[in-house]
């Protein structure tokens, strides 16, 4: 437990970019609150227009940080095992007593959970300083709108079960981004895309089919439909009027997630099988390569 | 004694190119053993294989362990510099010290401590910031500063000046070996660590052509040094390799009857590089 502490914190030195471009958003942001234009001339006055109006800010913010932090973390796994056998250091580190599969786990928990950590903390920080910069700057509409704990509180738990859900939805691709970094010699953003359009077309043009395309493009799309509730007729949600438009937005948070069919559904676990056997496979090429 | 390295009919392949042919060798506690061959000989392949980073024909066992599969348990005993610029380079020394000091077992902090204070390196520095032979000096510190069985380098001090290359010798043996270590150290540059050495083992085209103590080297082997007319005559005493040298012709020979070479010429124990040349040369002929 101790080493695997210690392995991670060693990926934290080594991509230092993990902390710094979410504290390079975070003031940017903080910025723009302070010296941007903010210009809210409609009232905002009954609790549901507060609730949409805080909602709305809120999450802003945090969707900024999860888009940066999806591209990051999928670059960082595919660089990370990739990186030191390209500086050579991979002789270094594998001259100490820790496993190869020590190793990989460490850069996967990096990658799926460390990392999107220190963006939710980012995004927490960041929401909070900005939400008292609007609100002191534009009391009337705002004022109210930032400060309700219930929101808060649906914040931190969507943040929680989207870093939990994604990290198993997409553990295939995690894995399949590893195994690249553990095999490939050069070139590993070019392989990661090269061999699964490869696999596509040759499916395509041998055999008429299209099992490889779905497979991803399902695992891609899919991740939604199976971690929220499907509330496509907008039941339980609220509509408000704010600035003369109509506004619909779910009342709550609570009201979407849907862990028990996410752990329930075959494609989950479908999923996990896959990106077990990826992570399975990039130990067994970390055990064997000692170079790039 | 007992071996602490045990290699039978190991064997390496690459595709179809054999780097290690069936190659039989022992390495016993307290010895420093030179392997040593030419480029591409299979001197690394051979490391690779004693170290757990590649899978291997045959059988080895390193400190009584099988290594390929066992490759981190047997990192607590043994420890390895791998050619000196292995060091991560974003890493800063003070990060280098703490961490191999959470990992490691056997290592002795206030040791690398130090050892780096010697140095005039600041434990803020990034690895890419220092020298080649401070980087050395790092490296040989952290490692240094290990209680391990089992030391290996792997061409240690490729591209180093001679000052570092000397100074990294100096501190290996003075302040590092004693009886309960022992030392393996692959090289191409022979005369370098021929005084350190008790053990050689030359190794060419993936087969061993030598094994032999620094001392056995005297009884097997001797080269004389003969005028041109008593070069016939020598010749007759069946020697695996000569050369020409100013004037005179230098012969060696294996088991030599040492009397009936001292009425020829000149008779002394060849040096590790000269019987090294003598050896592969024989053999590429």
């Amino acid at each position: 437990m101790n080493t695997f502490v210690w392995l991670v914190r060693r990926e934290f030195w080594e991509n230092r970019a993990i902390w710094i471009m979410p504290a390079v958003i975070g003031i940017v942001l903080m910025l723009a609150a302070l010296f941007g234009r903010v210009h809210l001339d409609f009232p905002v006055v009954t609790p549901d227009q507060n609730r949409v109006v805080g909602g709305t800010v809120l999450f802003a913010f945090g969707v900024i940080f999860f888009l940066v932090m999806s591209i990051y973390s999928s670059w960082y796994l595919l660089d990370c095992l990739y990186a030191d056998r390209k500086d050579r250091s991979i002789l270094f580190w594998k001259s100490l007593p820790i496993t190869d599969t020590a190793t990989v786990l460490a850069k996967l928990f990096t990658g799926l959970i460390a990392i999107p950590a220190v963006y939710f903390a980012a995004a927490d920080a960041t929401t909070l300083l900005v939400s008292f910069i609007l609100s002191v700057r534009t009391p009337s509409t705002l004022g109210a709108a930032l400060w309700q704990p219930d929101l808060w509180l649906q914040l931190q738990a969507l943040w929680t079960y989207l870093i939990i859900t994604t990290a198993i939805w997409y553990l295939p691709f995690a894995g399949w981004l590893l195994l690249v970094s553990a095999y490939a010699r050069r070139a590993v953003m070019l392989l990661s895309v090269a061999v699964p359009l490869a696999l596509y077309l040759l499916e395509r043009w041998f055999f008429g089919t299209h099992v490889v395309g779905s497979a991803i493009s399902e695992r891609a799309v899919g991740y939604a439909p199976h971690a929220f509730r499907d509330m496509s007729g907008h039941a339980g949600w609220v509509t408000t009027i704010i600035d003369n438009n109509a506004i619909t937005a779910p009342r709550s948070v609570w009201q979407l997630l849907d862990p028990a069919a996410f752990l329930a559904s075959g494609a989950t676990w479908a999923g996990v099988l896959v990106g077990a056997l990826f992570i399975l496979g990039a130990v067994q090429l970390r055990l064997r390569r000692a170079e790039a | 004694m007992t071996a602490l390295i045990e290699a039978r009919e190991l064997s390496k392949q690459y595709g179809k190119q054999v780097a290690l042919d069936r190659v039989n060798f022992t390495v016993e506690t307290g010895r420093i053993v030179g392997l040593i061959g030419p480029n591409g000989a299979g001197k690394t392949s051979a490391l690779r294989a004693i170290l757990g980073l590649t899978s291997y024909q045959g059988q080895l066992r390193v400190l009584g362990r099988e290594p390929f599969s066992n490759r981190a348990a047997l990192m607590r005993d043994a420890c390895f510099i791998a050619d000196v610029a292995v060091m991560p380079p974003w890493i800063r020394v003070d990060q280098a010290i703490d961490f191999v000091a959470a990992i490691h077992p056997r290592f002795r902090r206030e040791r690398a401590a130090d050892l780096l204070a010697k140095t005039q390196i600041g434990g803020n520095r990034r690895i890419r910031e220092l020298s080649k032979g401070m980087k050395t000096q790092v490296h040989l510190a952290l490692t240094m500063a290990i209680d391990a069985k089992l030391l290996v380098l792997d061409e240690p001090t490729l591209g180093l000046d001679i000052l570092a290359r000397r100074s990294f010798y100096d501190a290996l043996v003075n302040d590092y070996m004693d009886e309960t270590r022992t030392i393996v150290i692959t090289t191409h540059q022979v005369e370098e660590v021929e005084n350190l050495l008790t053990d050689v083992v030359f190794i060419d085209r993936g087969r061993i052509a030598l094994d032999c103590s620094i001392e056995d080297i005297a009884a097997r082997y001797a080269a004389v040094a003969v005028t041109e007319d008593r070069a016939a005559a020598a010749r007759e005493a069946a020697p695996f390799y000569e050369r020409r040298t100013l004037g005179k012709t230098v012969l060696y020979f294996e088991n030599p009857d040492v009397a009936r070479l001292k009425a020829l010429g000149e008779v002394s124990t060849p040096s590790v590089a000269d019987l090294f040349v003598a050896k592969l040369s024989r053999s590429a002929a």
